[in-house]
């Protein structure tokens, strides 16, 4: 390697930092969602500017599990995480633990050898949970048939709180689909 | 030069007959067939992939259920034999009844999964070895149930049960075992892994996969092409186009169908742009494992750059809903590809500056040197193909040694690193991003005009089976398929790089002499290779 660029490193590091600026694309803001259709999705929310503006102010956390979906939903889960979308921002994180997890999203179709390992992820989890289901293959099954491996929809076997349609659904729609989570949050803890 | 090609195929034939003393059946451009007894089946494997002559290469081995055809299981076993160019296919018939053959995966290694694969989904038993269940997990009716058995029905399913994976136990002062999975911390798909350490080195490694398999294979019986073509698409997310483009290349090579120039070029384009988007999550992976955040972030900023320019190329992040039997769905304008090429003169300057600063962090360099090291011997045993083939000094690579599409035109040039270890990979890599963006330069540039799709032929002759390789960015990927009446699949087969590569990650990660690893490393031996596991389960 050329020397001088270990000699100044990390003078290249910063240079590239401030060459770059910033890349995170603006939110997709509660403002820019239809709120009549929000409204009526949400009826059972009263006040719902107050309800919304609490609950977006509180953080997610999530567990991700992959049911049997082809990749493409996991690699978009993971692009939430580049500077791009950088949902950290908005308070949400992915843990590594269920039983640290607000939100399970779960993506593919369910395989008869997950099935198990669904469930247990699912019990391990504090109340209240909310389940999203993201991709098609979670939704409706997507393309795959049920077969002697695959079982089919992921609401047969665990209550869906939020669908997240798509194949893959873009990271934007899976950020949005993830803040309607922290309305149904403050919804499901306010019943408990 | 055409000349000289069919005379080698014919000195290879000639050589198979006088060895192997059977009939050779031509079929097509390029495929010989050999049906073989099954007793000479052993002799006849190894003569021709130990034969330097040929330099062949073991593709995949699969079987088909027959019996309504000719009253047999038939095994396929094909080989990519590089001099002279052709794809060789060797079939055995096997008794309906109680279907067996001489067990091949204790002479050739890299066959161990393939026949764990069909003794789990056909009951069809190697003599000789004892196999655990792959496919299937050990919950599964075994020895009573075969679901890619014809008269299997689609939907039968069987209730479950407690599944106790049997992992070797070892015992000694200091050992412990470190199980992960099958669902992870971080988002990726699901496997057990388990690490069995002494201390921090790593002793003994071993996954337990398959957890998301779905019976792709078997949905696929009876579906008309265009409905398995979405299911190509469907096996994996990342290599969405090279699975979808294999499997029309197997169909077309079936039917006879040359796709249009313009559609090759384009094919092109979008596997290379596939491959970079690809490199770029992959090497993001490998930065991340490594624990450089800085890197990780920026290759994260890059790759989404990436997936906006495959938005706008193909319609969708992944590809998917472009490619279609003889060509592709949707033409793509010449401005257009003019632009896409601004925009990656633009990214190539952001992406060096970055390389620049990645290899030479002496932190991650640290991390990386001598980790996950695997030789080329057992690269070479184990069948191990892609990026992690190259840096292990394995020279192969399917769109120089078997072009199709638009590879036919150009050279490409395959970086090969002998070292064998993470930085290796990465460097294989790198290398292979620079040689895609002036490949996509080049394809654009001389991009022919024309149609799109070749609406020709489709007539497609029953019960022939078909074979193609594409280079995915993970490897090389084969898709087989016979139809059979009206046009319906009969049996199809993928086999993905990373079914291939997954023994490689073990092997890599248990290490050797004095490459051992701790297990810290394990994640970051994992990331070198970054596979799949969508495509491996199916």
């Amino acid at each position: 390697m050329p020397v001088w660029i270990g000699k100044f490193f990390m003078l290249n590091i910063l240079k590239m930092i401030a060459k770059t600026k910033i890349v995170t694309e603006k939110s997709p803001l509660i403002e820019s969602i239809d709120f009549e259709t929000l409204q009526k999705d949400l009826s059972r929310f009263e006040k719902l500017d107050y309800e919304v503006k609490r609950a977006l102010s509180k953080s997610l956390t999530i567990r991700h599990l992959d049911s049997g979906s082809s990749n493409a939903e996991e690699a978009e889960l993971l692009a939430l995480s580049n500077p791009v979308y950088d949902i950290t921002r908005f308070g949400i994180d992915f843990t590594a633990s269920p039983r640290h997890a607000d939100v399970l999203t779960i993506s593919g179709p369910v395989t008869r050898q997950l099935k198990i390992a669904m469930d247990r992820t699912y019990n391990a989890m504090p109340y209240p949970k909310i389940v999203v289901a993201v991709g098609d293959g979670a939704c409706n099954g997507s393309v795959y048939q049920n077969t002697y491996a695959c079982l089919g929809r992921v609401d047969q076997f665990l209550p869906v709180d939020i669908y997240i349609p798509g194949d893959p659904p873009t990271p934007e729609v899976i950020l949005k689909g993830l803040l309607m989570c922290k309305l149904i949050l403050i919804e499901k803890k306010g019943r408990l | 030069m055409k000349i000289l090609v069919e005379k080698d195929i014919e000195f290879l034939v000639e050589c198979l007959k006088k060895t192997l003393n059977v009939n050779v059946k031509i079929n097509g451009v390029n495929h010989l067939q050999i049906t073989l007894e099954k007793n000479y089946l052993l002799s006849a494997v190894e003569y021709i992939s130990q034969n330097s002559e040929f330099n062949a290469h073991l593709i995949t081995m699969l079987a088909s259920d027959e019996r309504e055809l000719n009253g047999n299981f038939k095994l396929y076993i094909i080989f990519s034999v590089i001099q002279p160019r052709t794809i060789l296919t060797l079939e055995i018939l096997l008794d309906k009844d109680k279907p067996s053959y001489p067990a091949l995966s204790e002479k050739i290694p890299s066959l161990n999964w393939h026949e764990r694969e069909i003794h789990d989904l056909f009951g069809i038993v190697p003599d000789g070895i004892e196999l655990d269940p792959l496919v299937l997990h050990r919950d599964w009716p075994h020895g009573k149930y075969f679901p890619l058995r014809n008269d299997f029905l689609l939907n039968k399913q069987f209730p479950f049960g407690e599944v106790n994976h049997e992992f070797s136990q070892p015992h000694g002062e200091g050992m412990h075992q470190i199980a992960v999975g099958p669902i992870h911390a971080g988002i990726i798909e699901p496997g057990h892994l388990r690490f069995c350490a002494i201390g921090e080195e790593i002793y003994k490694f071993d996954a337990q996969l398959f957890y998301t398999h779905k019976g792709l294979e078997k949905m696929a019986y009876g579906k008309s092409v265009e409905e398995v073509l979405v299911l190509a698409e469907h096996t994996c997310g990342m290599c969405a186009f090279s699975h979808s483009s294999a499997f029309c290349q197997a169909v077309e090579n079936l039917g006879g169908i040359k796709i249009p120039r313009r559609a090759a070029y384009l094919r092109t384009i979008g596997l290379e742009m596939e491959r970079i988007s690809n490199h770029m999550a992959d090497l993001m992976a490998i930065c991340s494992a490594g624990g450089l955040s800085f890197g990780a972030s920026h290759a994260g900023r890059l790759r989404e750059f990436l997936m906006g320019l495959n938005h706008d190329f193909a319609g969708h992040r992944f590809f998917r809903n472009l490619n279609t039997i003889g060509g592709l769905k949707r033409n793509i304008s010449d401005e257009f590809c003019k632009l896409l090429l601004e925009k990656l003169e633009k990214f190539k300057p952001q992406f060096q500056e970055w390389e620049q600063l990645i290899t030479n962090n002496d932190s991650l360099l640290d991390r990386l040197e001598l980790t996950g090291f695997l030789s080329n011997e057992n690269g070479l045993k184990l069948g191990i193909v892609g990026p992690a083939a190259r840096a292990s000094n394995i020279d192969r690579d399917v769109r120089r040694d078997y072009p199709y599409f638009a590879y036919e035109d150009y050279v490409v040039k395959v970086p090969i690193y002998e070292d064998g270890d993470a930085l290796a990979r990465m460097q294989v890599r790198i290398d292979e991003v620079y040689e895609s963006l002036r490949l996509i330069k080049n394809l654009i540039n001389n991009l022919p005009s024309g149609s799109i799709l070749d609406h020709n032929s489709l007539k497609y002759p029953i019960h022939t089976p078909s074979i193609s390789i594409v280079e995915s960015a993970k490897g090389e990927l084969s898709h087989f398929i016979m139809l059979g009446e009206e046009n319906k699949v009969f049996r199809w087969h993928v086999r993905s790089a990373s079914y291939m590569n997954w023994r490689g990650v073990v092997q890599a990660t248990m290490g050797q002499d004095r490459f051992k690893n701790i297990v810290p490393d394990g994640p970051l031996v994992n990331k070198s290779f970054n596979l799949c596991y969508a495509c491996v389960d199916r």
